[in-house]
């Protein structure tokens, strides 16, 4: 226990470790964000993944062909826009099953991701950061928060923009209600399906921001193995956040903390298993949906398709 | 929270939408409405037709996408038939992986069967094959013996792994669909502890020849025996799969388990009434689903075609996610899914054919997730069409 | 334009305009408001809308009669462009127009109130009223509306409710004032009385006379009650199999010639009557036959019921009552009350919080899958499709749904012995259906409902709980449900019987309960039976 305490300590004082753990945060918040509008909306996209995926590829190449990191966050908005059309095409407006096609596509876009990788071969720098005078210099947190590349700051526009469409807007409005009772949505004159679909589009956007900003400012380079399962993570966020913004975010930095761990640790000179580091991160998740499920209260259609036959 | 995957699986087959041609009589009366032959002919047809033109679709996509990388698709598809089936002793590789994909796909079928979302086959297979593993290498006995505890053990740790996401969700309410998909990497990285550990599963130093995780290999008594039939090897679990395949068909069809499983998945409100437990039967489903993965890990690794005999990290070489494919794409009937285990074996056996044309090995996997979108399409146009003209003759008299 | 041919309607009355200039957008009184002219709407060779004509007038209610499966519903859904027509014309004040969805139709002037609403529970009551409109989002603006509203017509509440946390009373003003805040000049009204006690329906109809006679709005009560149609509507166009039988003035005709009009054929029995909705006003019980059932053994028994949700709602309050053997007792009341809760808790749906239930004394475990059926509880739901069938699986599959194990034999299921048992199932109970193997989604409302009956029948039941068990269907079939209904407590079957049709009730219960909040809170045999004592039950005021 007292090991465990000086261990905390450690990593709670070390900026190292609050610049890992935002690193994860904000890259999980990305397709948090989009996940949280999406599944107000009341549909659950598992191919988060393979949108983070398809636009960390495409980011790469987009860097590699063009030596800029904005047409390479253009390639990367762009394929996770072209996941999610495929999601949304598929699931709200044929009726194919949702799992069915995201886990599909999971699949399908490691498969191309892998394959093309090795035809074309992508080679990224890794982006620098731009430090912004006087906040940066916070003690601890300073060069977590403000010390970083422009891609993280990012996030910094996106959540309050993301607030505002979701609580200021008509078209916020009507997806809230389409998540709750699409029959009376419906009935109202809402297009359902176009919200969820449109809805989707939006985490595929920004997924596609979060995948060039793992592998441009993350990571630093492109690997098949990049997203490697976390992804999904950021989908389950939403529902450890109760399908608030806020707990969304809580949910990214817990998570996000938990991921970085794995480098973090072993750099303050603790020698801990990497296999069973690694898998902490789920092992949390997975404890913390079991201690928050049942006090949570997802929209009422969520992961219920819509459909009226009668036109 | 989770519908399962019952939304867009609604049977096509024998008990097809009927016409609505005539108004049935308003009460009383046992009138009897009866589609036309010749629209049933029509209609099967038409089915036929979506399915042809949608794989067609996913063949061409994959073609262009190979042009477009500089290699030939023609040759490409050419080795892929001679990896599968047209080189001698092929077809028996393909059975070789045909069956421990389709004892995935029958546990897939049966956990969707009750309405649920397992996604986690990969994990459970793993953790089924590092049961095996570990008993495999570490009892003695005859050889029938060993290789059958091995391979209950594999269907026991594969049903724990599921157990696991049984538990939390129906004792605390998590969706499954997450759960499962989360411990596959869980599963993983606990198979590469273990195998970074003698004590679990790691060979010892001399049985290891420098590798670094490895396990120690099986005797040669335990392992599943082979058999060769008309030029082709295969272990003799292929049999058994297929018998497993009939097997697992009665009882959904015609047992009193089947049945209420499949009420269950329908509608979870009027089973509970009829005295089906959605925690019972749903879990026992799950654990079955889990076991039947696992136990496919454990004839992976008896039946030697997957690493010699050994547990390696990515032992389950994406069988279990596959198997989960087949089981989808075979639209949850026994018959179709052999048929799609056996094509997807092939694609699998015919990929290492593939590296010799100078086009990596990985476009199977294309060709096969392009395949299984494709035909999600169709079972999803004809659901809609049925649906609404049910529904609107239901609408219209009311 | 306005050819008078095809209509018995004779012209409006003089001297109800409105006083002063009219707001604009609305129609003085006199004016077609709308027209539809030779409608059709086919479904397959399934004819929904015949040829129908229909001219709705401002500053007029005009009713739309007729049993559940005549078209009415097909019919307003064209009206407000949630479905296309297949032939004929709509016109509104002159135009011809083509509605492509319902925001379409709000732009020209036709709202609907919902019989089962439109509303989102999660969301606050201006939000549900800005539902639909279109452009940019404005709260203050839509809840000054709200305001506005509420205060011109008497339905106070507050904008910034969440409709979750609303009666559904208060539910229905919503509804309205989201009708009415586009300032429609058409107004439909769904069934408006379905979810109201006798006191909010004349509340309503009050509402309505002042929205047409005062603002010179044309509006559209569409119902399958006759009593409803004689309080509230000035002219009635009566529907029967998708087209219009006849359209008259309402001070024309009186009750029988309607009910005659929407069924075809002259209605003399009473149990017709009673499927009609109407409700003697000089009912006083004296014509029911008195049977003595005091001696008869009590087979259910419910003891202090109570049942809380997460938040700590209680949906039923310590609820006590019981059933003798061949007794009908009828549990009238609003919707909302609790009646759901209580087929729940019967279907081995949910478990109790606190009490007990009893079948021939022996108690019975909540909560436990299909231990209520095994009791000897037999259920009709009030929504089949929730809890009572399942639409995926065959006629003989739903009928051997709670008895699977009796045909089967070491686990293998008899499948001859489940199409035989069908087959006498759908000839005793007169099933529509393509055969015992057709699928539970090709049958009819009414013939789902049959084999719901059929099964739960053919179980012999101690007990039989009939949850809205006529809900949707048309005459003939309520007839035929409440014939076997008899029929089972002839037999000795005791049966529970929850409905919120007073007229149902009062046909067949031998003693009748009210339900308010989850409590019984008022009993009468039905030799007592008082309507006045029971309307004021249903508002909740014990009296």
């Amino acid at each position: 226990m007292g090991a465990f305490l000086a261990a905390l300590g450690d990593v709670l004082t070390s900026e190292a470790a609050y610049i890992n753990a935002l690193t994860f945060a904000v890259f999980l918040a990305f397709g948090a964000t989009g996940e949280w509008v999406a599944e107000r909306s009341g549909t659950l996209n598992i191919s988060i993944e393979a949108m983070f995926l398809a636009a960390a590829f495409a980011a790469a190449v987009g860097y590699s062909s063009s030596q800029s990191e904005v047409v390479a966050l253009l390639c990367g908005m762009f394929a996770g826009f072209s996941v999610a059309f495929v999601q949304a095409e598929m699931s709200h407006r044929l009726a194919a099953n949702q799992f069915v096609v995201g886990l599909t596509l999971n699949i399908l876009v490691l498969g191309l991701a892998s394959f093309l990788a090795s035809e074309l071969d992508p080679v990224t720098t890794k982006s620098s950061s731009i430090s912004i005078p006087l906040l940066s210099e916070i003690p601890l947190i300073g060069a977590a928060l403000f010390g970083r590349s422009w891609l993280f700051y990012l996030i910094y526009l996106l959540v309050p923009f993301v607030w505002w469409l979701v609580y200021r807007t008509r078209w916020g409005l009507e997806v809230r209600a389409v998540g709750e009772n699409p029959q009376s949505a419906d009935v109202s004159g809402l297009d359902v399906n176009k919200r969820r679909r449109q809805s989707i589009y939006v985490v595929g956007l920004t997924s596609g921001m979060g995948g060039t900003y793992l592998v441009l400012a993350a990571v630093g380079q492109f690997a098949d193995s990049i997203v490697g399962g976390r992804g999904f993570i950021a989908l389950i966020a939403v529902i450890f956040g109760g399908w608030t913004l806020r707990g969304t975010l809580a949910g990214c930095i817990l998570f996000g903390a938990v991921l970085s761990f794995r480098l973090s640790l072993p750099a303050l000179g603790y020698d801990v298993s990497g296999d069973l580091l690694a898998s902490l991160p789920f092992v949390v998740t997975i404890v913390a949906m079991s201690v928050f499920a049942k006090r949570v209260r997802p929209p009422q259609a969520l992961a219920q398709p819509f459909i009226r036959g009668l036109k | 929270m989770t519908t399962g995957f019952e939304s867009a699986d609604i049977d096509h087959g024998a008990a097809s939408s009927p016409d609505m041609s005539e108004q049935p009589p308003r009460s009383g009366g046992s009138g009897r409405l009866g589609p036309t032959g010749l629209a049933r002919i029509i209609s099967a047809g038409e089915v036929v037709g979506l399915y042809a033109l949608c794989i067609v679709a996913a063949l061409l996509l994959s073609a262009l996408i190979v042009q477009l990388t500089g290699g030939d698709s023609l040759a490409v598809f050419s080795a892929l038939l001679d990896g599968s089936i047209r080189g001698p002793g092929r077809i028996g590789e393909t059975l070789g992986v045909m069956g421990p994909l389709l004892i995935v796909a029958l546990g897939a079928i049966i956990s969707n069967r009750a309405g649920l979302v397992n996604i986690g086959q990969e994990g459970q297979l793993f953790i089924g094959a590092a049961f095996a593993t570990y008993v495999g290498t570490r009892i003695g006995g005859p050889g029938p013996v060993v290789i059958l505890a091995l391979l209950v053990s594999s269907a026991i740790g594969g049903a724990l792994w599921a157990g696991i996401a049984a538990a939390l969700k129906y004792r605390r309410n998590v969706p499954e669909v997450l759960t499962t998909l989360l411990l596959v990497t869980v599963a993983a990285q606990l198979a590469g502890y273990g195998l970074k550990n003698q004590w679990l599963l790691l060979a010892p130093p001399e049985g290891r020849a420098n590798r670094q995780q490895i396990s120690q290999q099986l005797d040669p008594d335990s392992r599943i025996p082979l058999v060769t039939m008309f030029g082709n090897q295969f272990p003799i679990s292929v049999f058994f799969a297929l018998g497993g395949a009939a097997l697992v068909a009665f009882l959904l069809a015609r047992t009193v388990w089947g049945f209420r499983l499949r009420a269950l998945g329908h509608n979870e409100r009027t089973a509970q009434r009829a005295g089906v437990a959605a925690s019972r039967y749903g879990a026992g489903a799950l654990l079955l689903g889990g076991g039947f993965a696992g136990l496919a890990g454990g004839i992976m690794l008896a039946g030697g075609d997957f690493g010699n005999y050994t547990l390696v990290p990515g032992f389950p070489a994406e069988i279990g996610w596959t198997g989960l494919l087949v089981a989808l794409v075979g639209r949850q009937r026994v018959f179709a899914t052999i048929i799609v285990a056996f094509i997807f074996a092939g694609l699998r056996t015919g990929s290492g054919f593939v590296a010799a044309t100078g086009v990596e090995r990985r476009i199977t996997d294309v060709v096969q997730g392009l395949l299984v979108l494709a035909l999600l399409i169709p079972p999803a146009l004809l659901f809609l069409r049925q649906r609404r003209r049910a529904m609107a003759a239901r609408e219209s008299r009311t | 334009m306005a050819d008078e041919a095809h209509d018995e309607v004779n012209h409006p009355k003089s001297g109800t305009g409105p006083s002063g200039p009219v707001p604009g957008g609305l129609l003085a009184t006199g004016r077609v408001a709308i027209r539809l002219d030779q409608v059709s709407k086919r479904y397959g060779a399934v004819t929904a809308c015949d040829e129908v004509n229909l001219t709705l007038t401002a500053g007029r209610i005009h009713g739309v009669l007729g049993e559940n499966g005549a078209g009415k519903s097909t019919l307003m859904k064209i009206m407000i462009g949630l479905v296309l027509p297949d032939e004929g014309t709509i016109s509104v004040d002159g135009h011809r127009v083509r509605f492509v969805d319902p925001t379409d139709a709000a732009r020209y002037g036709i709202g609907m109130v919902h019989q089962h609403f439109s509303l989102v529970e999660p969301l606050r009551v201006w939000e549900n009223v800005a539902l639909g409109d279109e452009g940019r989002l404005d709260p203050s603006a839509t809840r000054d509306r709200v305001k506005e509203i509420s205060d011109r017509y008497g339905l106070a509440v507050d904008p910034d409710a969440v409709v979750g946390d609303l009666p559904v009373g208060m539910r229905q003003r919503v509804e309205i004032i989201k009708c009415l805040r586009r300032d429609p000049s058409i107004l439909i009204f769904d069934e408006p009385s379905s979810v109201l006690t006798p006191a909010e329906s004349e509340q309503l109809f009050d509402t309505l006379r002042h929205v047409v006679l005062e603002e010179g709005r044309a509006v559209a009560l569409v119902s399958h009650k006759l009593d409803e149609i004689m309080r509230a509507t000035d002219e009635v166009t009566i529907m029967r199999q998708g087209a219009v039988v006849r359209q008259v003035r309402t001070s024309d005709v009186d009750a029988a010639e309607l009910a005659e009009a929407m069924v075809g054929r002259a209605v003399s029995l009473r149990s017709e009557r009673v499927a009609l909705g109407v409700v003697d006003a000089d009912f006083d019980g004296s014509d029911v036959p008195d049977t003595h059932l005091e001696p008869a053994p009590v087979v259910l028994e419910i003891d202090g019921l109570t049942v809380m949700t997460r938040d700590g709602r209680r949906l039923l309050d310590d609820l006590s009552l019981h059933v003798r053997k061949g007794e009908i007792v009828g549990i009238a009341g609003v919707e909302g009350n609790g009646q759901r809760p209580l087929a729940d808790v019967l279907s081995s749906l949910i478990v109790l919080s606190s009490g007990e239930v009893r079948v021939d004394g022996a108690s019975v475990q909540t909560g436990v899958a299909g231990a209520m059926a095994a009791a000897g509880i037999g259920v009709i739901p009030e929504d089949r499709h929730d809890s009572g069938v399942v639409l995926e699986m065959t006629v003989a599959e739903n009928l051997a749904l709670v008895g699977i194990v009796d045909i089967a034999r070491a686990g293998v299921i008899d499948r001859r012995a489940m199409s035989s048992t069908a087959e006498r199932l759908i000839d005793e109970f007169e099933i529509s259906c393509a055969g015992p193997d057709a699928p539970l989604f090709s049958l009819s409302g009414g013939n789902q409902q049959r084999v719901v009956l059929a099964r739960e029948l053919s179980r012999e039941p101690e007990v039989l709980i009939a949850a809205q068990p006529t809900r949707g269907l048309d005459v003939g079939a309520i007839e035929y449900m409440t014939n076997r209904l008899r029929q089972a407590a002839e037999a000795g079957v005791g049966i529970l019987l929850i409905s919120s049709e007073l007229e149902e009730i009062l046909d067949l219960a031998h003693r009748i309960l009210v339900i308010s909040d989850g409590r019984i809170i008022g009993e009468m045999a039905r030799g007592e039976a008082d309507l006045g004592r029971l309307g004021l039950l249903m508002g909740g005021q014990v009296a």
